[in-house]
């Protein structure tokens, strides 16, 4: 059963990301001038024009471009960059890493701290403390992260000098100099994605906490704490899981405006830079990271919630 | 003579560290007089003593370059594509790195005139029909060759032909042949005569590079194949992240002052003013107006302004609909509330425009005797009712820093006579292909050349690749010819007058006002250019910059 789905979803995803790969290519042909245009920009004459097109393969029809990058994906080429003639894995190689780092510390810090508080808030419902952290994360789901982030520049490192405002790396650094030249994207990513999971937690739990077998555990005079630990949680856990996976994923691909007020080189500005330069083969080999991750998450999000069910986990 | 003593009794080595501090400041961000009187009264002496102080320091300054250190530069733009190849250059930080890492035959001075760098002398013959450089002798490159004539005609040549994606390809257009007459000697044939081709060898894209290759390539492994001459060598090159240069050891002359430097680019305008402020940052290019007040007053950094001929224009195409009534562009220029634009929008760190491309930078070849267009609504008005056009619409992207408020601006002022002028807005990215001499009404800037003449030709000339307002004037054309191969400065003055005139009068461009370049360094970055070309001194700091 749990076999099947889960090969079941993987063919889908493979679905999923033909279906993106030509959505993008025909999305990325709509947007007027092409990459040989943007390249040459003001200074593009007529003939240069022709001689960078024909250079670049762009004078083939539309599909055969299309085919032709599908055929060398499949065999694990994700070809050259059209504007600038790096190869696209040397692009992204270096930028999957920092992002992948920043998402993991993200994660690492935020996860723990989101479950952790929203469970406070879960077994002190109406407190003043249940309070704050509505209250705080609410606020915070409602400024946008440019803004938190460029306050958090002005304070910490235009005014105090404690943090670079720029997450500037020169690959040399010691692990506490890594941490302190990525501590302002940290901090800012942390507070966003974080004050979204705890919600999701305290409201979790307070969902199941309003089912019949909690009252009868109630009833039965078992502490608040190990109702919610024991009985509660892991009957929540399937929403939890699924916020958390969409949380990961948009640090994968959705962080384009931390990174770029922190001049972070991570996966999103490149494919915004690739999708400006009508760079084709970047947008598709970006848009298929973002897309596979997307879908891998969601597939161990899906598998969590079955497992932590006994109810889906052993179907009638 | 009281001042006289003073002057004599003060001098810059006198100073404590604070007050050379502020004298370094100073020199560095170019003086007012207000500034001196600033000084004056910080130092308690007298007005001419301190402006005699002033000079004295940056005399003082520039005599004593320091070696070693490093900087941080942060350009505006950078991405995956990013250049090597000095041929396909096209942006700020493109242009950086190949400062660094190589050298041209000619390089521009501050004033513009071209100073011998790797042709040791360059001369035309009697018509400036043929120029000939000597090749300077004991140059090597990065990995070892050294330069020799082939280097150059090898070079050159790439920029001609039908393959050629040269970004200068039409720029220099006007040279048949270049040719090696000696183991060091160039000759550059040309098709016409031209007293300005020095000049324009000394462009971002003429770098030299080593016979057969495109310069700087990035190997299997993701190492360099140094094919450079320059100050430094690169050591590292991510397009869209960094670059890092280390000095040449074995550079061909003075200069490479520091150990080391990081070109890089923080694109979001708020970012790169915060990293120059708080210190990651030693220098960063494109300050936007809105941050003048903001980096003049933090402690540590200067805002570097240099008049320049930025344009910003606003093209009416004269081969469609309304650019074509000479009135409704008459009525575009006049509704332009000039200075109100130069002092509001562009903080004062600009100057009028004359709806003409030629800027008091261009130097001799101004024509200052032309009357200032002024704001007049009134003629605005009549004008545009002489057309029949009651509204048009302009298409606006932020190719500069301020067009849109000067767009916003003309719309208001044209909602108070009546016209009803309607802003497009569309992105910069696929602008140049899709809208501009495309649209009827786009507004454009243009990076400032380095002559008058190729400024004028590159955008007025009858037929040229970029005339982006589609006038054709013949008369306009034979001025650009014969002003090329006229050597009294008077009547070639005369020549740039009329054409100025011409463009003013006839064209469909209008021009409200220049921007200057607006860039921050940090107060210990000493012997900064200011050639007006481009960001930075046009890019031309890492021969110059020491740490103070």
């Amino acid at each position: 059963m749990m076999t099947r789905m889960v090969m079941q979803r993987i063919g889908i995803g493979f679905a999923t990301l033909i279906v993106v790969s030509i959505i993008v290519f025909i999305a990325t042909s709509i947007l007027p001038g092409d990459v040989a245009q943007i390249v040459l920009g003001q200074s593009a004459t007529p003939e240069t024009l022709a001689a960078l097109r024909a250079q670049l393969g762009l004078d083939q029809p539309g599909y055969i471009r299309y085919f032709s990058w599908l055929g060398n994906m499949m065999t694990g080429d994700l070809g050259i960059s059209k504007a600038g003639g790096a190869t696209i894995s040397s692009l992204i190689g270096g930028r999957f890493g920092n992002t992948m780092m920043m998402a993991g510390f993200v994660a690492l810090i935020s996860i723990p701290i989101s479950i952790a508080l929203g469970l406070w808030a879960a077994m002190h419902p109406g407190t003043w403390l249940d309070r704050l952290v509505t209250f705080g994360t609410l606020s915070l789901i409602s400024v946008p992260e440019f803004f938190i982030a460029t306050v958090a520049v002005l304070i910490l490192a235009v005014e105090l000098h404690w943090l670079p405002s720029t997450a500037y790396m020169t690959g040399e650094e010691t692990f506490f100099e890594l941490m302190k030249a990525l501590a302002m994207p940290l901090i800012t990513l942390v507070i966003v994605v974080s004050a979204q999971m705890i919600r999701m937690t305290r409201a979790g739990i307070l969902n199941v906490m309003s089912s019949p077998y909690i009252e009868m555990a109630i009833l039965k005079g078992v502490p608040r704490g190990r109702i919610i630990l024991r009985h509660a949680f892991f009957n929540a856990i399937g929403p939890i899981i699924n916020v958390i996976a969409l949380n990961l994923a948009y640090l994968v691909s959705g962080v384009v405006i931390v990174e770029t007020i922190f001049a972070y080189p991570g996966l999103a500005k490149l494919m915004i830079d690739g999708v400006q330069t009508r760079d084709l083969p970047l947008v598709q080999a970006c848009a298929m990271i973002f897309c596979g991750t997307y879908v891998i998450l969601i597939l161990i999000a899906d598998v969590g919630s079955i497992l932590s069910n006994p109810r889906l986990r052993n179907p009638k | 003579m009281k001042d006289d003593k003073s002057k004599s009794e003060l001098n810059y080595k006198d100073l404590t560290q604070s007050d050379k501090d502020l004298v370094a400041k100073l020199v560095k961000g170019g003086f007012s007089r207000r500034e001196v009187l600033k000084l004056s009264m910080v130092t308690g002496v007298s007005l001419v003593a301190a402006e005699h102080l002033l000079f004295n320091g940056k005399a003082a300054i520039a005599a004593t370059p320091k070696k070693g250190g490093s900087v941080r530069m942060s350009s505006n733009l950078h991405g995956p594509d990013d250049k090597l190849d000095p041929a396909t250059f096209t942006s700020t930080i493109d242009y950086t790195r190949g400062r660094a890492t190589y050298n041209s035959l000619i390089q521009h001075a501050n004033d513009l005139s071209p100073q011998p760098e790797l042709a040791e002398s360059f001369e035309p013959n009697g018509n400036a029909t043929e120029w000939t450089f000597k090749i300077r002798d004991g140059v090597t490159f990065h990995n070892g060759g050294k330069l020799t004539a082939d280097d150059v005609v090898y070079t050159m040549k790439r920029h001609q032909g039908e393959d050629s994606t040269s970004v200068i390809k039409s720029v220099l257009a006007s040279v048949k042949e270049w040719k090696k007459t000696g183991p060091m000697e160039v000759k550059a044939i040309l098709e016409s005569p031209n007293a300005d081709l020095p000049t324009l060898l000394g462009l971002f894209q003429t770098k030299i590079v080593k016979n057969g290759t495109t310069g700087y390539t990035q190997k299997e492994d993701g190492s360099l194949e140094q094919n450079g001459t320059g100050p430094y060598i690169m050591e590292s090159f991510q397009p869209g992240v960094k670059s890092v240069h280390t000095r040449n050891e074995n550079y061909w002359r003075e200069g490479a002052n520091l150990d080391a430097c990081e070109i890089t680019a923080i694109t979001d305008p708020v970012a790169r003013v915060n990293a120059l402020i708080s210190g990651d940052m030693d220098m960063v290019t494109q300050l936007e107006p809105n941050s003048f007040r903001q980096v003049e007053s933090a402690k540590g950094v200067t805002l570097l302004s240099t008049p320049a001929a930025l344009q910003m224009g606003i093209c009416c195409l004269k081969n469609s609909e309304p650019g074509s009534s000479d009135d409704f562009v008459k009525g575009m220029q006049y509704i332009q509330d000039r200075k109100r634009i130069v002092k509001r929008i562009l903080k004062g760190k600009g100057s009028l425009g004359n709806d003409t491309p030629i800027s008091p930078a261009h130097g001799k070849d101004w024509c200052s005797e032309l009357p200032q267009r002024e704001y007049d609504p009134d003629k605005a008005k009549f004008h545009f009712k002489k057309s029949g056009y009651t509204e048009a619409e302009l298409f606006v992207a932020p190719v500069s820093g301020g067009i849109e408020d000067i767009c916003l601006t003309a719309q208001a002022n044209c909602a108070k006579i009546g016209f009803n002028l309607k802003l497009k807005k569309v992105p910069t990215d696929g602008y140049w292909g899709a809208v501009w001499m495309k649209e009827p009404l786009n507004v454009v800037t243009w990076n400032m050349r380095p002559t008058a003449n190729s400024q004028l030709g590159i955008q007025f000339g009858p037929g040229a690749a970029w005339n982006d307002t589609f006038w054709n004037n013949a008369r306009m054309g034979e001025l650009l010819a014969q002003s090329l191969a006229e050597t009294d400065p008077a009547k070639r003055h005369a020549m740039y007058c009329e054409m100025q005139t011409l463009v003013h009068n006839g064209s469909g461009m209008v021009i409200p006002a220049f921007s200057n370049i607006n860039d921050g360094i940090a107060d210990n970055v000493m012997g900064m250019p200011t050639v007006p070309l481009g960001q930075l001194g046009a890019c031309e700091w890492p021969e110059f910059i020491w740490l103070a």
